[in-house]
């Protein structure tokens, strides 16, 4: 069972990793089209502004929020209103977990899978272009990305349900990969480890 | 049951919903599927992709994941020993010198990253350490980490700020203009009070041993122009490109990110690990906050259609509040939900409650955003919550109560309400800028 939760791990972190690069070219893409498009550079080079720019930053930016959704929850990284769950057993945080998972996360997630898969299956239809730019710009890829991210999200979903059963039976949380931390967290866990070797010595 | 009621309904189970402590993203977006499917059917499949496909392709928000990214990067950089130790020279004859160069420290770092634990964990390892072995209180050295870590979220370009500006529907460019003022003069407030209270009582801080102050002008200067101006000129260039129209905020937080890489391969500290690392987190916190974005507005989108938001204006109509009163009893709620929620739970999802009743009141949406990132900022300070304090109180150790750094916060909080007193009482510090930079005269 743990094999299998790390592989679904390592498959969401795989990808929302993978397209978590799409920062940069669009911190580059973005950086570009002000370069080319600003005063000085045009009076020198005649460049004008891009006519994909626009739709340019939406896409990469979209693209980046759906692909990492499900990796940000293999990592428990979707923000919880945790005052009194941080308190509570770990059995119960599970059997409470298990049961939204259950009524509220699976059909959400199934109803936007549903509905994500017709928006892109329309789109496709026409082989739907931006609005925005004369460009052509196609956004019938980013449509579809929308029933894949879900469809990831549901994958990473079953494998939360799953440590949640884990947790139920054995009174602990599974433990997860190492990956990284926010620098405090990182910081603080360091100070922890040290003052733990202070208290040994 | 009719409809408004229905929808106070699904507002009270939300509320009650986040106790659980489930993931809040899914909970908004099972109850806006729930409720909406309840409703009217099957069309709310293409209502929530709608509005989930609106997130995706916000142009505002856009902004997010490069002030992320940038401040991910700049947190990287190995920048934050040189600027504290160089501001700490400039500032040798200033009474309280280490305060003051901490919060002006913090100020600028925060600003740059707008990661609020992040400055509170590095300071408190850097700063603190120092302010204690030259005798500072330490209470004046933890008031000034903490609350000088938090100044990010207002000072521009705070990610608080582009997100409310996306949930209020207002230019992200005019709520910066107009945050300027407030954010420095919140700064400034602050300096002044740590002068101050060093004047009136210099063994808070005694003043540095001779040998550490006899530094050489040219040293200084050098030491300035190679930590503080590089820092100092890459914010001013990406506010001045937004606030002078060159760039919208995206294009802008795009050349922050490209002129952060470019300072922390300046620094030699740009390599593959530390970008990788800048790369992942951005990606999960934009995952965070954009999918809590999706949940969000879906939920509101059918609260919306059951008319409960009509039924809660009418509440606070019925209420016959003056504005004063509105904004008073709003920001007293929002300073409370800072107690058992983060900020970005409150922003996403509880704000947007408040928007359409300002228009009630007459009230400009730009100063309350203004009014909502002074507020925040007071949840990272005031007990029992306060993770500033509490980041602090990790890395400091045993060498400090977490009361005191507590004790220590509390003035710099009474502060902040006295910004946001000033602020309503002079509105004008907030729509000054704006008014003068883009309204045609």
């Amino acid at each position: 069972m743990n094999a299998f939760l790390i592989t679904v791990d390592k498959i969401s972190a795989g990808i929302g990793k993978t397209f978590g690069w799409t920062i940069i070219i669009l911190t580059l893409g973005a950086s570009y089209e002000v370069i080319v498009s600003s005063g000085p550079v045009r009076a020198i080079t005649g460049s004008l502004p891009t006519t994909w720019g626009y739709d340019f930053s939406y896409i990469m930016y979209g693209t980046l929020l759906l692909m990492t959704g499900a990796y940000t929850l293999s990592r428990n990284g979707h923000v919880r209103g945790d005052f009194l769950y941080r308190n509570w057993r770990p059995r119960f945080q599970a059997g409470m977990d298990l049961t939204i998972y259950i009524v509220g996360f699976l059909p959400a997630i199934l109803a936007l899978i549903y509905a994500g898969y017709q928006f892109a299956v329309y789109s496709w239809q026409f082989k739907e272009k931006s609005i925005f730019s004369p460009a052509g710009v196609p956004v019938y890829t980013l449509k579809t990305l929308i029933p894949i991210a879900a469809t990831l999200m549901l994958v990473q979903g079953i494998a939360e349900m799953i440590r949640c059963v884990i947790c139920l039976k054995t009174g602990a949380w599974p433990q997860r990969l190492a990956d990284i931390e926010e620098l405090e967290t990182a910081i603080l866990h360091e100070q922890q480890r040290l003052q733990e070797i202070e208290a040994k010595k | 049951m009719d409809t408004a009621e229905i929808g106070i309904l699904m507002l009270a189970i939300f509320v009650a919903s986040i106790f659980l402590g489930f993931p809040i993203a899914f909970t908004l977006l099972a109850l806006g599927f729930g409720f909406g499917y309840a409703l009217k059917g099957d069309i709310i499949f293409n209502q929530v992709i709608i509005k989930a496909y609106e997130i995706t392709t916000n142009d505002v928000l856009v902004a997010v994941p490069l002030f992320l990214f940038m401040g991910y990067i700049v947190e990287r950089a190995n920048i934050l020993d040189r600027l504290f130790h160089s501001l700490q020279i400039a500032a040798r004859n200033v009474p309280g010198s280490l305060a003051v160069a901490t919060l002006i420290t913090c100020s600028l770092f925060a600003t740059a990253t707008g990661i609020v634990g992040a400055v509170v964990t590095l300071m408190g390892l850097l700063a603190f350490p120092a302010m204690l072995r030259v005798g500072y209180d330490q209470k004046l050295a933890s008031g000034v980490i903490c609350a000088g870590g938090c100044l990010g979220i207002l000072i521009p370009p705070s990610v608080l700020l582009i997100l409310y500006a996306a949930l209020a529907g207002i230019s992200a460019v005019r709520l910066y203009a107009g945050a300027f003022i407030p954010g420095f003069m919140l700064a400034g407030l602050y300096v002044v009070y740590v002068i101050s209270r060093v004047v009136l009582n210099p063994s808070l801080a005694p003043k540095l041993p001779k040998s550490e102050t006899e530094v050489p002008l040219g040293q200084i200067l050098y030491e300035l122009l190679t930590s503080f101006f590089p820092l100092a000129m890459l914010i001013l260039l990406v506010l001045g490109a937004i606030m002078f129209g060159w760039a919208t905020p995206s294009e802008a937080a795009a050349v922050g990110a490209l002129g952060a890489m470019v300072l922390a391969a300046g620094y030699g500290s740009l390599n593959f690990q530390r970008l990788r690392e800048a790369v992942y987190l951005t990606a999960r916190t934009t995952a965070m906050v954009c999918w809590l974005f999706i949940g969000s507005s879906t939920f509101a989108s059918v609260l919306g259609d059951y008319g409960g938001d009509q039924l809660i204006a009418g509440f606070f109509k019925g209420l016959d509040l003056s504005p004063w009163q509105f904004m008073l009893v709003s920001q007293v709620i929002i300073f409370l939900l800072g107690w058992p929620l983060e900020w970005t739970e409150i922003l996403i999802i509880f704000v947007p409650i408040f928007l359409p009743l300002l228009k009630i009141y007459n009230i400009d949406p730009m100063l309350f955003g203004i009014m909502v990132a002074l507020n925040i900022q007071t949840a990272f300070l005031s007990p029992p919550v306060a993770m500033a304090c509490f980041y602090l109180k990790g890395v400091a150790g045993k060498q400090v109560t977490i009361n005191t750094i507590f004790a220590g916060a509390m003035p710099f909080m009474y502060m902040i309400f006295f910004a946001m007193l000033l602020l309503y009482i002079f509105p004008g510090l907030a729509t000054w800028l704006p008014s003068y930079l883009y309204d045609v005269r």
